[in-house]
């Protein structure tokens, strides 16, 4: 008899989904489920991604290629850090609908990988220990970049 | 990253509300929608059941995917239940159709002759009190009209039976544009926003989740107001001490899914079914009359509004001028589609308002095909 609820076996798209921070908890079905959310997208280099100040609808992984966080047309001067493959920008925009911090540009040619705040806030509904992984990683990413703000900034306090 | 201020070239959310301009746009788009649907009745109706089998069945279908099922065998699955599921109330209820099938005609025939008689004692009456009624013979000249024009009860169920047999192939398609959408649905949006150049592409996700929650907010508006058009007259339909209350009131509730042309049918049933049942109280559908002028109006100016208007976003003077022009423009099936048609090209409407509007997004898209230009005659 066909076993429809047997385990997934992974591909290897999901391989490299679950190569990415963000989803390195998931199973291999959770995998699946929110693969069929994400987005793909490819960039040249120097192309805009988003602006700041743009109102955030999405959270940005990084699945080739590298992507400049600098200051409004900035690119040297307002540099703010340059990301790489595995890595993700723009999260706040997961979590409120507020303003994007900083502009980010393609530093090379790129593609990425695009998750939606309204398929996040489903995923909240529908699937909520999917969506509490996805937050735990996604706290724990937003800690981490505390820390590294109060130690850059000589704040010594417990984070 | 610091939060700052939001620089000025910065895209700007909509406001709420669009200008003359959009909303003149998303009006005449509507209309010509309507005009053109109307044509294609046979494919849009299929269309619209499909839809709503749609948002049936997607939670059924989330919960086996959530259970380790693939995405193409969960839409399967849930679609084969339906099937199964109707197949087996058809097959249940089969004797009993069988059994009475060979009365219904009778009974049909039986129920307009109540209500004829219904109407000729009324006008009868009406002759009584104003004598230039009784003069004009008015009974007698409808009572004449009457069986000239509208001839036997069998010849007009014939018509109607060969209509329901026309249309049932292609009632047949809902089930399966239902499965396809449940399957491929998330790919046909993908695909969708794959097609968008990138500096339109948060903005295109924006839109089609938008025309996602417009569509589930009206079609979950809709079985509200089926469940509070039933419970109100079969509220009213059991003070009356008219039988089958609750199942007039469904048939009558499901009726008004045609705005207007389904409420005056669903009266006209209830007031049928009130003469015949109580042939010496003509009183009974009087009252069952006024009910459903009280419940008519209800539906148009609060309750609609209430829930799909509200469902949609829309202003209940929009939603209630929006309807007379729907039937005004394509009829019944006009009447029946303006809602929904509105409220998503509504969502579209608003979306290339801003997106067309907006200096920035169109100076980023004019910087990327510049570049892809570049890159793409780089070794020229």
């Amino acid at each position: 008899m066909v076993n429809l609820f047997r385990p997934r076996r992974t591909t290897p798209r999901l391989e490299r989904l679950r190569n990415l921070s963000l989803f390195v908890n998931l199973t291999p079905t959770e995998l699946e489920i929110v693969d069929g959310l994400l987005h793909e997208r490819d960039y040249q280099a120097g192309e805009v991604i988003f602006d700041e100040g743009e109102e955030g609808q999405a959270i940005y992984i990084i699945a080739a290629g590298e992507v400049l966080i600098c200051r409004q047309g900035q690119s040297d001067a307002g540099r703010v850090a340059q990301l790489d493959v595995g890595t993700f920008f723009g999260e706040l925009a997961l979590l409120d609908n507020a303003p994007r911090s900083a502009q980010a540009r393609a530093a090379t040619g790129c593609q990425l990988i695009v998750f939606f705040r309204d398929d996040f806030v489903g995923l909240l509904d529908t699937h909520a220990r999917i969506a509490s992984k996805i937050s735990r990683e996604l706290a724990r990413h937003l800690g981490a970049r505390m820390r590294d703000m109060a130690l850059a900034s000589g704040v010594h306090q417990h984070l | 990253m610091t939060d700052t201020a939001p620089a000025s070239y910065a895209v700007k959310e909509s406001p709420r509300g669009s200008g003359p301009i959009v909303w003149a746009s998303i009006i005449a788009t509507t209309c010509l929608l309507l005009f053109f649907f109307q044509k294609i009745l046979w494919l849009v109706v299929p269309f619209l059941l499909a839809l709503i089998l749609y948002y049936l069945l997607y939670p059924s279908m989330q919960a086996l995917i959530y259970r380790g099922m693939s995405r193409e065998a969960a839409a399967s699955v849930v679609t084969l239940g339906f099937l199964v599921l109707l197949s087996v109330v058809g097959v249940m209820l089969s004797p009993w159709v069988t059994s009475h099938i060979a009365g219904w005609q009778d009974a049909v025939i039986g129920y307009v002759q109540g209500g004829l008689q219904l109407l000729d004692r009324s006008l009868r009456t009406l002759e009584a009190h104003w004598g230039p009624l009784a003069r004009a013979h008015l009974a007698d000249t409808v009572a004449g009209r009457l069986t000239q024009g509208a001839g036997s009860v069998a010849d007009h169920l014939e018509p109607i039976a060969v209509g329901i047999m026309a249309w049932a192939p292609s009632l047949m398609l809902a089930p399966f544009l239902a499965f396809f959408f449940l399957r491929d649905g998330r790919r046909f949006q993908r695909f969708l926003g794959g097609a968008v150049p990138n500096a339109f592409f948060e903005k295109t996700l924006y839109l089609l989740h938008e025309i996602d929650r417009t569509s589930r907010a009206y079609f979950q508006g809709l079985i509200k107001l089926t469940v509070l058009d039933t419970l109100t007259l079969a509220a009213g339909l059991w003070l009356l001490g008219i039988p089958g209350p609750f199942a007039l009131g469904l048939i009558c509730a499901v009726l008004a899914w045609v705005p207007y042309v389904g409420s005056i049918l669903g009266g006209l049933l209830v007031v049928l079914v009130a003469a015949t049942d109580f042939p010496d109280a003509p009183t009974v559908a009087y009252w069952a009359i006024a009910l459903f002028v009280v419940v008519r109006l209800l539906d148009d100016f609060v309750y609609m509004p209430l829930t799909i208007g509200k469902s949609l976003e829309l202003h209940p003077l929009v939603t209630v001028l929006m309807i007379f022009v729907g039937g005004a423009v394509a009829g019944i099936s006009g009447l029946m589609l303006v809602l929904p048609v509105l409220g998503v090209v509504m969502v579209i409407g608003e979306t290339i308002g801003v997106i067309v509007t907006d200096p920035r997004l169109m100076a980023r898209h004019r910087h990327a095909r510049a570049l892809r230009r570049e890159q793409a005659s780089s070794d020229l």
